[in-house]
Order: C-alpha cells, then structure tokens, then sequence
C-alpha cells in the first residue's frame, strides 16, 4: 500500500505520535541504565536523569564488592562451551536425521519434538536429581568419590547441549542443501564425516551462526537452572550474582546498574552485529 | 543385490554415528529424568529420608490453596497481559509497515531492543525504577500527577499492574517482528484491488489485513500464553519472591519453593508440575490444531 505524501492529516500525526511515545518507552529504561551506572546510589534512586562522574568509582565497587570479572568469566566460559560442543552435536544429529533416512531414526526425531513441549520448570526438579548424584553409580562401583555436578559449570554446560529445538531449525536447514552433492561427493569417494565437515558444514554458516546466536543467548540468560545448582560464590553466574545482589542488605546500585549494563554487551554487540541472523533464529520457530 | 545391501548398512551405520551423541545427552539429560520423575513424585519427604506415599501428594495438591491461587495468578495475568500485549504490537507493526517510509529500520531496531534483554536484567532494573522511593513515584511526584507515591511493588493490586506492564514492556517488539513478518508476506496486488474499488483504508484494514493475518495473531497468543505459564524469573525477582501477600505468586515460583526454599519437599513438587505439563500440553494441541489446519 503506498502512503500519498501528505504534509499534515490528523492520522499521520496520530501514527508518529504512537511511534514516538513507543520509541520512548522500549529505549528509555536503557539510558537510564547507562546513565545510573555513572552516578552514586542516592543519585539513581533519586531518579537523576543526566550522567555523573562516579563510573570509575562503580568500576571499582563492581571489581572489587561484587568481583564481576569471575561472574562475566563463569557465564563467558558456559555459553561458549554450550555453543562450541553444543552447535557441534545438533548440527551432526541434524545431518544424520535429514540425510539418512530410516523409520528408526525418524521415531526417535518424533519423540524428540514432542518433548520440547515439558515446560523447564518440570524438567529441572528430576534433573536436579539426576546432576546431584551424576556419579553415584560410578562411585558405588569403583569406591571412588566423584559425587555429582552440582556447583559446577558443567553441571550447567551438559544438560543443555542437546537441544530438540535446534536439531529441528537445523534439519529444516539442512533440507535446502542438495542431496545430490552429497551423493556426488560419495562417488568422488569422501567418507561420511569429510562430507559433513568439509562439504555440507562450510555452506551452512548463516544457519549456524542463527543456531550458535540462539544457543549463546540461552545460556549467557539462563536463570532457574543455575539458580538450582550453583552453591558458591565462585561459580556464580552473571544472572544468578545480580539477583542476589538485590536480596543483599545493602545495594550499591550504581555498581550493579554498571553490571547490569556489562552483562548486556555481548548480547547486545551480537544482535546488533548480526540482526539477519538472529532475527532468522526467532522467525525460524514459525516456519 | 548384495552389494546393495552393504551400501544400505553403510549409510544406516553412518546415520546412526551422526545422531548418536545427540541420542546419548537426549536419553541421559531428558528420557531418564522424565522416566525418574514418574517414582519421584509418589514420593514424601518426612525430614531425613522420603517414603511411599503413593498419589497421596496428589491429594495434598487437590487440597493446597496455595498453588490453586498461584495457577490462578497465571491466569490472571494471562487475561490482563496477552490481549493487550498482542493489540500493542500488532498497532506497533501496522504503523511501522504502511503508515512511515523514513527511519523504519532505526524504530524496528528499538521496539525490538527489549526482546533482547534477560529477563533477570530487566527485571532488576524495573524493581529499582519502581520501588516506593524510586525515580519513577519521584518523576511523579514532581510532575504533580500523583500526590502520594504508587505501591508499585508493595500492593498488591499495584504489583499484578507491574507485572503486567513489565511483560508487556518486554515482549510486545518481540511479537511485533512476527506480526511484520505476516505483514510483508500479504501478497500486495490484493491492497492495489480494494484500492481499485474504492475502499478505505479503515475498510481494507478491518476486512483484509487483519483476517489474513488470524494465523500470526494465533501463533503470538498461543506462544504467549504459554509463556506466561512458566512466569519465573519476573516474580522471582521484579516482586521479590511472588510478593506482596503471594499477589503475584506464579505456579512455577510456587513450585521451586515447595523444592528448594520454603521446603525441600521434591515429590509434591513434581506433583504440581505434572499440572504445568497437562496444560502445557493442552495449549500445544490447540496451537496445533488451530495453525495446522491453515497450512
């Protein structure tokens, strides 16, 4: 539908009026974000609109109060493993499901999408279980003491590498690359896992890198899982080392404004660095 | 004919190698569970050990008040929040499509900068704009709209306001981008045929637009939903807990605390998110069934 230029009628102004109002609202807590982590806490709480001069001091109650750089490094370390080993194993199961047909495979793929329905709040309280005592079997076999993975970033790496939802967005990719080559690279003779690696990985990378966005995400914010395992200060997460600051005595709210500002960066730079990808994941659940 | 069927065992082998790690972590990380939960749940924990109680922590949960009004509050929000959320961005995604030709791509790039934020960073930052003495009470306060500072996290009836303005805040660009997307695939010789004719452009909205949209509108609902079922996060930490006096208390909040904090009671946990999981399911046959049938 094409918009007739015209200068000024009562519904172009109402449309730029709900644009700017909307605007607003969605950019505005952002800014005030930004800005509170210059200023001291009274300043925030006041509602001080314009920035201060306390960064560095909030830097420095943010290092040293709250030691942000392990919590960014604990989060950093699980969503990159998550994504390294995680992309790796759905992509493999994605390729073998899409480009090696049989009845077998194809029921296990059926049980797989229907359990992406349980809700996390289901899954997590049996799989609490499962982690806390992960070796006991181990354990009682062979006299060692291994115990479980609680307190433990693995404990929050493994559960969540296989993902049935990704295994789907990346099959329903992989549906767009030919079969033939595949079958023609056979010919040429490439074992199986040279064609999957060299041939059909490489041609993928916007799927992947919308499987790798989606994955980081997932993990970088993840909140009820972590927040069940993890027992210590050390291991702490970004998410699970904010909201506990918010339940501490006393909150020294420029220094976790500034936080909270870091915690969003990579996410940020990532949405904005590759917005056709990620918009691409989202959309991809529709299609 | 032999060799044929040396090559078919070739390429089952070969295909049973590339899911089988996806396999190992599904069976280990999610059947086992899933299987596990079935002798969990008809378990008690009587302080230092559990026993057999058999669907004895089904009764108790027939019983329990307290996670009736916590399933309840769900609803609640469900009804207050999705509609509203659902007509914002579908106005949002309209306007952004037909009425502007300028600075679309900068204005869909902010609508959606919520969407991209964790749910326990922007709950943190709401709970501090919000509290009682907070900077937004103070902006209105000043301004003269108010005259004594709002309840936002403290009342009740304020605090399922928060929430639902919270919810709305962040997921309403995220609905947009689908709305845009159904927007964008409307074919637009149909818009150039009601023009033709002579039709308005509230007519053409009323009778084209939105009918062709149903799907995508069903699809946010649904999804939304079903979102709003599994409410965590926002409770846990933008109302501190399912506060004030459970006012905002969600089934899934409910559900951690019977396990991990109010009690370590795993059985009847399991128990009432068996009840998540009946809905959960209920709402994938509705989705199922209402966009199936238009594909």
């Amino acid at each position: 539908m094409s918009v007739v230029r015209s200068p000024f009628t009562p519904i172009r102004l109402l449309m730029w009026i709900i644009l700017a109002i909307g605007s607003f609202v969605c950019v505005f807590p952002f800014y005030w974000m930004v800005v509170g982590s210059t200023l001291n806490p009274n300043a925030v709480i006041h509602g001080n609109l314009l920035p201060g001069n306390e960064l560095w001091i909030n830097l420095e109650k943010a290092t040293k109060n709250y030691n942000l750089p392990l919590f960014f490094w604990n989060s950093l370390f699980i969503a990159s493993i998550t994504v390294f080993l995680g992309v790796m194993v759905n992509a493999m199961a994605a390729f073998g499901f899409e480009k090696y047909p049989s009845k077998a495979r194809e029921w296990f793929f059926g049980i797989l999408l229907l359990t992406l329905i349980i809700p996390q709040i289901s899954i997590v309280l049996p799989l609490f279980k499962l982690v806390a005592g992960f070796f006991a079997p181990i354990d009682m076999l062979f006299g060692t003491s291994f115990g479980g993975l609680l307190d433990s970033s693995w404990g929050i790496i493994m559960p969540f590498l296989m993902s049935a939802f990704i295994i789907f967005f990346l099959r329903q990719n992989f549906k767009m690359f030919p079969t033939e080559i595949v079958e023609a690279a056979r010919v040429d003779g490439s074992g199986e896992w040279r064609i999957f690696l060299q041939i059909a990985m490489p041609s993928m990378t916007a799927s992947f890198s919308s499987a790798a966005i989606l994955m980081f995400i997932g993990q970088w914010n993840s909140y009820l899982w972590p927040l069940m395992t993890i027992l210590s200060d050390g291991t702490k997460t970004l998410p699970i080392a904010m909201s506990s600051m918010m339940n501490a005595y006393t909150i020294e709210y420029g220094g976790l404004m500034l936080i909270v500002t870091v915690s969003m960066i990579p996410v940020l730079a990532v949405f904005l660095g590759l917005q056709r990808q990620f918009v691409a994941g989202l959309v991809g659940s529709i299609k | 004919m032999n060799r044929k069927g040396a090559f078919a065992r070739y390429l089952n082998r070969s295909g049973w190698l590339f899911v089988t790690p996806a396999l190992v972590l599904f069976g280990v990380f999610m059947l086992y569970p899933i299987l596990s939960s079935l002798y969990l749940v008809t378990r008690k924990w009587r302080g230092m050990t559990d026993s057999f109680v058999g669907l004895g922590n089904f009764v108790r949960m027939a019983q329990d008040n307290q996670f009736w009004h916590a399933l309840g509050n769900n609803f609640l929000l469900m009804i207050l929040q999705v509609p509203l959320m659902v007509i914002l961005a579908l106005v949002l995604a309209v306007v952004l499509n037909q009425g502007i030709r300028r600075g679309r791509g900068l204005l869909r790039l902010m609508f959606f900068l919520p969407a991209v934020t964790s749910l326990v960073a922007y709950s943190i930052l709401f709970r501090i704009l919000l509290q009682t003495n907070g900077m937004l009470n103070n902006l209105m306060l000043s301004l003269g709209v108010i005259q004594q500072p709002i309840g936002w996290l403290n009342d009740p009836f304020w605090a399922t306001i928060t929430m639902v303005i919270a919810l709305t805040w962040r997921w309403t660009g995220y609905n947009m981008i689908f709305f845009l997307v159904g927007l964008q695939n409307i074919d637009p010789e149909i818009y150039e045929a009601a023009e033709v004719d002579g039709a308005s452009k509230i007519t053409v909205f009323f009778k084209i637009t939105l009918p062709l949209l149903v799907p995508v509108i069903l699809f946010s609902a649904v999804t939304s939903t079903s979102g709003t079922l599994q409410l965590f996060d926002e409770p846990n930490i933008l109302t501190n807990g399912g506060g004030p006096a459970n006012a905002t208390m969600t089934a899934a909040l409910y559900i951690y605390r019977q396990a991990f904090v109010t009690n370590s009671d795993f059985g009847y946990a399991t128990a009432m998110s068996y009840v998540i999981v009946l809905i959960a399911g209920i709402l994938a046959i509705v989705q199922i069934r209402l966009l199936g049938d238009r594909k």
